[in-house]
């Protein structure tokens, strides 16, 4: 009898101890606030739709919602993907009352585009070439006296692991090759499969290959949106903004729910930092 | 007790299985050698595809050494085919003898059967405990010829990690100590269920088939995106709070509060065997 009673008791220590040892971790990326320093906000936006869709590029019909979340949030600097090309951008910026400037980058061998949108008027903008494909950069000032900001709007391959990693590769590589007083932030659609929390997957090529892209970017730059959730249909964070560690201190990371229109599977994630 | 334990473990080192258990990991680690010495060839290391197509990459020779090796191992045999030898040994413990016809013996001594019971688990976790230290000592055995070094860890393989991380080799040393006994403890949910089901089916391919059944469709439910909702109630997600002892910092409130629900179907299985048992009519 003794043996079933101690069985029992510790069967109710174990439920205890569970109920009691609350597994989740409280590790915030944010860092402490300065009220006397500005913030720069920043935002990253795959506006195209799914893949499932005849046509999964960005739909100029749309383009008055996305205005509507950028104008309610006032990012200083938007980075933009799957668009169709300059004439959706015209669309957009005329949308946002020309409170905007914006460039898109080239097709390469692409049928859609990248765009970076910045509230400053004097910005300029820089293509990356990648392979068959661009990323784009802006640069401007986000502060008289402070340091020229960098945001490059990126867009990995969907299908393939390999071409993510060599992308990747080349926009670091292009953004380590700045100028030491310009700040550089990395943003845009990676693809990257990475499910640490909820998943134990066998190993897979492409994993390694999204895991080494990963884990190069996150060398020199810090994954500034990791606790914001997921940013695209089915749970997936494949939507990041990227900042350099030692310069940056991070305010606010979100994704703006509810703001997908049509059959767009992406949200925007906004990121708000102090340099 | 101590006499029934003697006995049991006598049984145990006498059975074939017990042997076929540890034979059937070295042949794994053989596996693991050949694939992990194809995959360098074809694709890492000096002047391999990923060198020649990637401009920067970690698949160096350090990025394979031999406590990464030792970790991929463990954990890829793990899930899969430790249980199998757990649920094999756990589940022809009552049901072994009942076939044997030996049980109705046993139980007419004057030994409690919840008395049998125990002795015949704390084995089945001895067993399980030497499978788990034999496969990690000799996984760092043969990881030792390739030499250790830090153990690198990466986002995405293996997902331990959301960002890169590293355990120093003396340090990782120490983790692979822990993973024996936390993946005893996780193994040990398997272990009480085969022993349910020993007692209640009374044949030993049955209770074995049946925990292997259970096991592999939760496993397979709970690996598939879709139906992730549903990975909460299943013992088997639980089962992996063992391989914290690998993260770069051990998140020790989760590594509790998992193991404590591990603790919660080790013991409420174990209770519930132990009831059945108690009352059954051994009429074979």
């Amino acid at each position: 009898m003794w043996a079933k009673i101690l069985t029992g008791a510790l069967f109710l220590l174990m439920i205890g101890c569970a109920i009691y040892i609350d597994p989740v971790r409280d590790r915030s990326l944010l860092g402490v606030r300065d009220p006397e320093r500005a913030r720069l906000r920043l935002m990253t936006w795959n506006i195209g739709y799914a893949s499932l869709e005849s046509d999964s590029r960005a739909h100029t019909e749309d383009l008055k919602a996305v205005a509507e979340t950028i104008l309610k949030n006032a990012p200083d600097a938007v980075a933009l993907q799957e668009l169709t090309g300059q004439e959706q951008l015209d669309v957009l910026i005329g949308h946002l009352q020309q409170r905007y400037r914006g460039a898109v980058s080239g097709f390469g061998g692409q049928d859609r585009i990248e765009a970076v949108l910045v509230r400053q008027r004097e910005a300029r903008f820089e293509e990356i070439p990648s392979g068959d494909r661009y990323a784009l950069g802006g640069v401007f000032r986000f502060q008289k006296e402070g340091p020229e900001v960098v945001l490059v709007s990126a867009h990995a391959d969907a299908f393939n692991a390999a071409r993510r990693r060599s992308f990747t590769g080349d926009v670091v590589d292009w953004a380590r090759a700045r100028p030491s007083d310009q700040v550089v932030f990395i943003a845009g659609d990676f693809n990257f499969e990475l499910r640490a929390r909820s998943q134990s997957n066998i190993y897979t090529d492409n994993i390694k290959h999204d895991s080494e892209a990963y884990s190069y970017i996150l060398k020199y730059f810090r994954d500034l949106g990791r606790d914001a959730g997921s940013t695209a249909i089915n749970d997936r964070r494949i939507d990041y903004i990227f900042g350099l560690p030692e310069v940056t201190l991070l305010q606010r990371a979100e994704v703006l729910k509810g703001t997908a229109v049509g059959r767009m599977d992406h949200l925007p994630l906004l990121v708000e930092v102090q340099l | 007790m101590l006499t029934q334990l003697r006995i049991e473990f006598i049984k145990l080192i006498r059975s074939k299985s017990f042997y076929l258990s540890f034979m059937a990991l070295v042949g794994f680690i053989v596996l693991m050698l050949w694939g992990f010495y194809s995959y360098s060839q074809r694709k890492a290391g000096g002047g391999g595809q990923a060198a020649a197509q990637f401009k920067y990459t970690y698949e160096s020779k350090s990025y394979f050494n031999g406590l990464t090796f030792a970790l991929y191992s463990v954990v890829f045999s793990f899930n899969l085919l430790i249980p199998i030898f757990v649920a094999m040994t756990a589940g022809s413990q009552i049901a072994g003898e009942a076939r044997a016809g030996t049980l109705r013996m046993i139980c007419i001594r004057p030994v409690s059967r919840v008395s049998i019971l125990l002795s015949k688990f704390l084995i089945v976790a001895l067993h399980t405990y030497l499978l788990m230290a034999f496969f990690i000592g000799l996984n760092l055995l043969v990881g030792y010829y390739f030499g250790w070094d830090n153990l690198e860890l990466f986002p995405g393989p293996l997902n331990l990690v959301e960002e890169p991380g590293k355990i120093a080799w003396d340090e990782a040393l120490w983790r692979f100590f822990y993973a024996g006994f936390s993946g005893t403890w996780a193994l040990l949910v398997v272990a009480a269920l085969a022993i349910l089901f020993s007692i209640v089916m009374e044949n030993a391919s049955m209770a074995v088939v049946t925990t292997l059944a259970v096991y592999i469709m939760l496993y397979i439910i709970g690996r598939i995106e879709f139906f992730e909702d549903l990975r909460p109630y299943f013992f088997t997600t639980d089962m992996d709070f063992w391989r914290d002892v690998f993260k770069p910092i051990i998140p020790w409130r989760s590594f509790l509060h998992y193991g404590s629900i591990c603790g919660a179907y080790i013991f409420g299985l174990l209770l519930a065997a132990l009831v059945v048992f108690d009352r059954k009519d051994i009429t074979t």
